[in-house]
């Protein structure tokens, strides 16, 4: 890797690092000229300490196959992204990655322990080396993961391995009224519950799911359910479910079921995993989005993106981790009829808007890549995201990794203002 | 002297003078600047950017022995007076805050709702929130909760030439441009001055239990298979702290090596997990179980330990140091031993106290500063076999260069400089207080 990018270094060009290529905003797609580095045969898992729960894999190790690897012991790797079975944990450290069960355990970021880098001058270096916390200096492990590629190429991951919880609980609660489903997600974290895992999904998006490829038979005629999962020590579960059944009765819930065995669990997550593929079922072209916000906002921001459906004429099917306010508005679309892509695009971008407006981020586990990068601009200034690319500039000057992702174009004439101004200092 | 011009970009009465220029553990300044807002803070620092003058940062004063080979900065800009809780989102679970806040002032304020920061640093009435934040504390409990990296989702910070910059945001998850958060925390305030914190919280726990297991002398070998087996099965501990004998002796009355295991949880679930230590500790091994009120105050014993910028004796006989040990976990037991060794063999008395679970060990030194010193360096190598590293974080500014504070230099110290120079060229930002005399 060090060979291949010191060669690119001298020859000038733009290079990019990819992984299975299952990135959702464009991160890892070459806008023009750039050499693809592929990361996939890089697949070894070159340690496994599970005394302190730790493991180091190289980038092209899928994300699955690690929990898969040491679920006989008892262990298993938290972050959980959607696209798991097929995504490397190289490219969720570029992207931090999140999951459904982020929520309790966190995403990506928050289980990374070390990181070997190839930087953009060749060099070698480890950081966090042997997994060891806080090593002294600026938190570069923080600053790497999640600069979606363009800051340096990590050959070398050192991730924290959880141990399995003992007893796990999921339920499944539907409700007439999407605000009352909002109003019980609000309920259940004010009743001091953590749960592992907090989803919702609307019509549009269960109507989706019941045409694809695992049906669960959720009733057709329901506003949004709610799938709730709680793990932890086994002998404190059943309180936890008592208290989440409480409060969904009291927001009105029309039904509510707890999982029977693993069978119907695993179907209940199949079928929401399965929630964005779904859409190729109810419609010929779907954009996905990714926005956040404060999850007692939710009711407000549902009834706008409602809104924006409305302006567009475009259907919006909504699945979001509702748990951390992580809205995936989903836009379908008929790409062969003229005009309906840009038109998805402009809804996309404005869900995006909503969520800037109500205090929230655009992007709470896709990156920004090329698709977002725009939107960037809905919360940062022009100054805030030059302070970001000064700090790029220091790991990589010449801008040739992954060039031209993450900050708008424009961003980059403030960039280079910013250093006139800085070098007549 | 004090200049016209800082006088113009702020109240006479927030300029003070130093009435105490020779302070032990130095990090002073020739002025000191009490901050009441954002703007005081963006003001100073642009005018000291412009003059070329030095500023030291400090809220609560804990940390004024950690890092520093300066003793006086020609400002020192006092963040004490700008506290407060900014906003609460109560369904939300974050809070937003000023940086001089005391520890103990949000956790009494979020308990109103029945919320916490899930931070267990030392001394929480005197530690403010923006030094917590700059230095990276954190205590035992990190290793469910995580520690200040896990908990940070935004700040707004004032750069050297008075810009304010906002990093991350108000919500919980968030990926869009760098994390840049992650910059400022642990960076000794060496890149921006925190003058806003969003934190995520938790729900206070149910209910609290604490199981202390103690080893009769001649088996603390048995800690490190103790905790290995708790750390192998599904029990969730909040800590796994290994007390060293003194250090046990000051808490529980009782001279041995001693396994601290925090469980917060239903209350079903603590007396099951209590159930679970006591059935599977080896024969002679015992253990006591100390619930809510007096498992919290037993914590909070455990928080007031170690020199805190105040206590420090002026008898030097008594001087003071404090480090912090990472390791691999499973290295705690043995490092916590050898600090113990040590301290016979260089004449100091030392209570040590170290994470089974998450790898973080502090340990606090008394004796003659010479002394100190070499034991410093002793134990330092010790842990570097081991691959891990030791740091000072309380040290009388006299012993800083000796000591090498930091240890030395990473391999990727270039890339450290380089985010140093980017974020503050004139270097006017807690000078010489970071590692590599960043």
């Amino acid at each position: 890797m060090s060979d291949v990018v010191k060669c690119l270094n001298k020859l000038e060009i733009p290079y990019i690092a990819r992984g299975a290529g299952t990135g959702l905003s464009g991160g890892a797609t070459p806008l023009g000229g750039e050499v693809i580095i592929s990361l996939v045969r890089m697949k070894r898992l070159l340690d496994l300490d599970l005394e302190n729960r730790q493991a180091v894999v190289e980038p092209g190790f899928i994300n699955l196959k690690l929990t898969q690897t040491i679920s006989g012991k008892g262990y298993y790797y938290a972050p959980d992204p959607s696209s798991q079975n097929a995504c490397t944990i190289g490219g969720n450290v570029a992207e931090n990655s999140g999951g459904a069960h982020c929520l309790k355990y966190g995403v990506t970021t928050n289980h990374i322990l070390g990181l070997e880098v190839v930087l953009s001058n060749g060099e070698i270096v480890e950081i966090g080396e042997h997994g060891v916390p806080d090593q002294p200096g600026y938190d570069l492990l923080g600053l790497l993961t999640g600069s979606e590629g363009t800051l340096g190429i990590v050959t070398k991951i050192t991730v924290n391995l959880l141990k399995n919880p003992e007893g796990k609980k999921t339920v499944l609660a539907y409700f007439d009224d999407i605000d009352d489903a909002s109003q019980a997600v609000s309920d259940i974290i004010a009743a001091g519950i953590i749960p592992a895992a907090l989803e919702m999904m609307d019509d549009i998006a269960i109507e989706g799911v019941e045409a694809a490829a695992y049906p669960v038979g959720h009733p057709r005629d329901i506003a949004a359910f709610l799938l709730i999962e709680v793990d932890g020590i086994a002998a404190g579960i059943d309180d936890q479910i008592d208290d989440i059944l409480t409060v969904c009765k009291k927001s009105h819930v029309r039904e509510v079921k707890v999982a029977k065995d693993e069978a119907e669990r695993s179907l209940w997550w199949a079928n929401r995993k399965m929630g964005f593929g779904a859409m190729g079922a109810i419609s010929p072209d779907y954009l996905v989005q990714d926005g956040v916000i404060p999850r007692t906002r939710l009711p407000e921001v549902l009834a706008r993106i409602n809104d924006i459906s409305r302006k567009y004429d475009l259907r919006i099917a909504n699945i979001f981790h509702a748990g951390d306010g992580n809205l995936h508005p989903l836009i379908l679309f008929d790409a062969s009829v003229p005009g309906e892509s840009e038109r998805a695009s402009k809804a996309g971008s404005e869900c995006l808007q909503v969520c800037a407006d109500v205090g929230g981020s655009i992007t709470g586990e896709h990156g920004v890549g090329i698709e977002k990068s725009a939107e960037m601009r809905f919360i940062f200034s022009d100054e805030e995201m030059a302070a970001q690319t000064d700090i790029r500039h220091v790991f990589n000057p010449d801008d040739l990794l992954n060039p031209g992702k993450l900050f708008p174009e424009p961003g980059r004439c403030v960039e280079v203002k910013h250093g006139e101004k800085k070098a007549t200092v | 002297m004090v200049s016209p011009t800082i006088e113009s970009v702020v109240l006479k009465d927030q300029i003070k003078r130093n009435d105490e220029p020779e302070h032990p553990l130095g990090n002073g300044g020739d002025q000191i600047i009490e901050a009441y807002s954002e703007e005081d803070i963006s003001n100073v620092l642009a005018h000291a950017n412009e003059h070329g003058k030095t500023v030291t940062v400090m809220s609560g004063g804990t940390k004024r022995g950690y890092g520093g080979t300066m003793k006086q900065a020609d400002i020192l800009l006092s963040l004490k007076g700008f506290q407060g809780i900014v906003a609460h989102s109560v369904g939300d679970l974050t809070l937003t805050v000023r940086p001089g806040t005391t520890l103990k002032a949000i956790s009494d304020k979020l308990a109103e709702n029945g919320q916490c920061l899930a931070l267990d640093p030392s001394w929480p009435e005197l530690a403010t929130i923006g030094g917590v934040i700059a230095a990276n504390e954190s205590g035992p409990k990190r290793l469910l909760y995580g520690s200040a990296r896990d908990h940070v989702i935004g700040t707004r910070i004032v750069y050297p030439d008075g810009r304010v910059i906002r990093t991350g945001g108000k919500v919980v998850k968030n990926v869009a441009g760098y994390d840049m958060n992650k910059l400022f925390i642990g960076a000794m305030g060496t890149l921006g001055v925190i003058s806003e914190i969003t934190l995520k919280l938790r729900p206070l726990p149910k209910y609290e239990g604490l199981s202390l297991v103690h080893f009769p002398d001649g088996r603390e070998q048995e800690i490190h298979h103790v905790a290995k087996r708790l750390m192998d099965s599904m029990m969730e501990p909040v800590s796994l702290e290994v007390l060293t004998p003194a250090t046990a002796e000051k808490l529980t009355g009782q001279r041995n090596y001693t396994l601290a295991i925090a469980w917060e949880d239903q209350e079903k679930a603590v007396t099951q997990q209590e159930n679970w230590v006591a059935a599977n500790l080896p024969a002679g091994i015992r253990h006591t179980c100390l619930h809510e009120q007096d498992a919290r105050e037993w914590w909070d014993q455990l928080r007031h330990l170690g020199p805190n910028g105040y206590n420090d004796d002026v008898n030097e006989a008594n001087t003071q140091a404090a480090l912090k040990i990472g390791s691999k976990p499973s290295d705690v037991p043995s490092i916590l031993t050898m600090a113990e060794e040590f301290a016979e063999s260089h004449h100091v008395s030392v209570m040590a106290h170290g994470g089974a679970g998450h790898g973080i060990s502090r340990v606090y030194v008394n004796g003659f500063p010479d002394d100190i010193i070499a034991y410093t360096k002793t134990l330092r190598s010790e842990v570097e076999k081991k691959h891990g590293y030791a740091v000072c974080t309380h040290l009388p500014f006299a012993l800083r260069e000796p000591a090498n504070v930091w240890g030395e230099k990473p391999g990727y110290f270039s890339l450290l400089e380089g985010i140093k120079q980017t974020n503050d060229p004139k270097k006017i930002l807690n000078r010489h207080r970071f590692v590599g005399g960043i």
